[in-house]
């Protein structure tokens, strides 16, 4: 029934997800990414929100359906339905409050027990803007982003320093996984990628790949 | 009859007899919608938190739907058959500690605040968010029906001075305690609490001072230790702010963004915030399961509202199943929140009415009111695929609303509740 519009217009489809603490500005990271917004008056997230954006990584257009979590522990249950399918991770922490920190492995944890092994993760410090106030050292972090393989990026929705780099960056990872994948499975049915995440719409990107860079990649 | 009038709308001020009866009041809202009623000194909160009700809900499944301006309105027969609940004596009303049994004399409590009536009327132009030229109608008309009986008014000052008292005493006993001597997973909720509370309102700036602030935080930590099993749940803290602001409204002047706590004395803020903290318990009694671990209350009641809606809309269920939207996508946040998020901040009040006068039946009662609050926007959704969908469902179209609109979802909503409620048949798929 879906009928296809200039926003349907996608090579690839690939769920994300925002997890972490509450109040490391998991919710200011979406909208800076998807709208170049930031608000210091947000609200908490409750249950899920959800936005979307259309980048290029090589010559194909990826959309990302991005799902923005709850912290709270007690929404956990909720949330974790949401992990499921998505095939990348943005693991939030607040570089001025070292518990956001710590909790990173408990969230690591929740991704490893509700996602494909395949997932890919990227560790994000935010609110680096508040250098006065940091509690977590960039190698610190660098050392357990290492440790436990994921990606890692300091970033600043505020400033919008880095929030660009990371969503893009984790998505050119995804669309090489999935490549790779789809590769070494081969043709058949069952390629890698797990099923309806990844939808390949063909040449109808074609047309209107031009007027996707200006609406969307501002 | 008229009690019925009253009970779908007055519900205001300060809870009384709230706790101790926990465990009666069974069903309708009766018995708890006495508990809110106002006090003699709470009179010019009184239009805030009853305005807007023009549309009598109830009437429309009598009548057909008449502009929302009658207050001279008949009603229905299923409104003359909860009259049983009004029968018990007066003296019932403070003073039971017994909790079960006694329950549902409404109208008894609703007389307590009659006498008032005459001053009421001369003091409701003055009030916080947006008064309506309606509420002073309103007003008339609750002072006629109320003015019949006499009052007793003795009893609820003693009843508040003693809630008063126990909050504090659990505020002393639990909030203003050093973190060493605090668990975990306490030290948790209050860092959760911390975070929220500037989180909370914050395109009002008065909820910004860091007075209410800590109001809220004291409020909502205390309710918190003492709802051990849910404990605190974000979006809980949304709840509580619709109290804060009717009571806050008796002694400060003008708009809420107008207002300064440090124009009052530290007395006053604590008896606001108890006040505030036996209503949220109030309120939430109902709804524990909703915020206890995978808040299976929520779970299912959007599982009904799906039910409902698919009787109602077909089509409009139809499409949303086949574009792979979940109720639980949009709704979940409608339950948690209680709609707040959802709609402007200065016509909650209107919402919260309802609410409190549902008492007990609120959360089966709040299935109809999503049912019609999503299915104003039934030929908009169909048109939309999942994604529009979501992001259409996540940011509505409410920013223009006032009561009216809001009305017109709550007396479908209640037309919709006579008509499936006691047939539970015709939900069936």
């Amino acid at each position: 029934m879906a009928t296809y519009t200039a926003d349907d217009d996608y090579d690839f489809l690939y769920k994300v997800v925002l997890i972490g603490d509450s109040g490391v500005g998991k919710s200011n990271l979406l909208s800076r990414f998807t709208r170049n917004e930031f608000s210091l008056e947000s609200k908490s997230t409750i249950g899920v929100e959800f936005a979307t954006r259309t980048i290029h990584v090589d010559d194909k257009i990826v959309k990302a359906q991005i799902w923005d979590t709850a912290g709270q522990e007690r929404y956990r249950a909720i949330t974790s339905a949401y992990y499921r399918g998505a095939v990348g991770a943005l693991l939030v922490y607040d570089v001025t409050r070292h518990v956001t920190f710590e909790n990173v492995e408990r969230w690591l944890k929740e991704l490893r027990d509700h996602t494909d092994a395949n997932i890919v993760i990227m560790l994000v410090g935010n609110k680096a803007d508040l250098r006065h106030l940091r509690a977590v050292s960039t190698e610190d972090a660098t050392a357990f982003a290492e440790r436990e393989k994921t990606f890692f990026m300091e970033t600043s929705a505020l400033e919008a320093l880095n929030v660009e780099d990371a969503f893009t960056q984790l998505l050119s990872q995804i669309y090489r996984v999935a490549s790779k994948k789809a590769l070494d499975v081969g043709d058949d049915d069952r390629s890698g990628v797990p099923k309806g995440q990844n939808v390949n719409v063909g040449s109808k990107g074609d047309v209107s790949e031009v007027k996707k860079i200006g609406c969307c990649s501002s | 009859m008229s009690a019925i009038c009253l009970l779908h709308s007055s519900c205001v001020g300060v809870v009384v007899a709230a706790e101790r009866r926990k465990n009666g009041g069974k069903r309708r809202g009766a018995g708890k919608a006495r508990r809110f009623q106002i006090q003699s000194n709470t009179r010019e909160q009184r239009p805030g938190f009853l305005k807007g009700r023009s549309v009598p809900g109830k009437a429309l499944l009598t009548r057909s739907p008449d502009p929302p301006t009658s207050y001279h309105r008949s009603f229905s027969e299923n409104d003359a058959g909860r009259n049983d609940h009004l029968e018990n004596p007066l003296e019932e009303e403070v003073e039971d500690h017994s909790s079960s049994q006694k329950h549902d004399n409404t109208y008894a409590g609703k007389l307590r605040s009659s006498s008032s009536g005459k001053m009421m009327v001369q003091q409701v132009q003055n009030v916080n968010i947006g008064v309506r030229s309606s509420d002073y109608g309103r007003v008339m008309k609750f002072n006629k029906v109320l003015s019949d009986t006499t009052v007793i008014l003795d009893r609820r000052e003693a009843v508040l001075r003693r809630k008063r008292l126990e909050y504090l005493e659990s505020v002393g006993q639990f909030y203003d305690l050093p973190d060493s001597e605090r668990s975990d997973d306490e030290i948790n909720m209050l860092r959760q609490i911390a975070v929220d509370c500037p989180r909370t309102v914050p395109d009002v700036s008065f909820f910004q001072q860091a007075q209410v602030q800590k109001s809220l935080e004291r409020i909502l930590y205390t309710w918190a230790i003492r709802h051990p099993a849910s404990g605190y749940v974000q979006g809980i803290n949304d709840l509580v702010t619709p109290f804060l602001v009717i009571f806050l409204s008796e002694y400060l002047e003008g708009g809420v963004e107008s207002w300064s706590m440090s124009d009052l004395s530290s007395e006053r803020i604590s008896d606001v915030e108890a006040d505030c903290y036996w209503c949220l318990t109030k309120l939430l009694d109902g709804m524990q399961d909703h915020y206890t671990f995978a808040q299976p209350g929520i779970q299912r009641l959007v599982f009904k509202l799906k039910e409902l809606v698919r009787r109602i809309d077909e089509p409009v269920a139809r499409h949303m199943e086949e574009q792979g939207l979940e109720f639980l996508q949009f709704a979940f946040r409608w339950y948690n929140c209680l709609l707040i998020r959802e709609i402007l901040y200065s016509i909650i009040n209107r919402l919260w009415d309802t609410y409190l006068a549902e008492g007990d039946a609120l959360p089966d009662f709040l299935v109809y009111i999503y049912a019609s609050f999503l299915l104003t926007w039934s030929d908009e959704l169909k048109k939309l695929d999942f994604q529009e969908m979501v992001m259409f469902l996540q940011h509505l179209p409410t920013q223009t609303w006032a009561d009216q609109e809001l009305e017109m979802v709550l007396s479908r909503a209640y037309m919709w509740h006579s008509m499936f409620n006691n047939s539970p048949n015709h939900l069936a798929s």
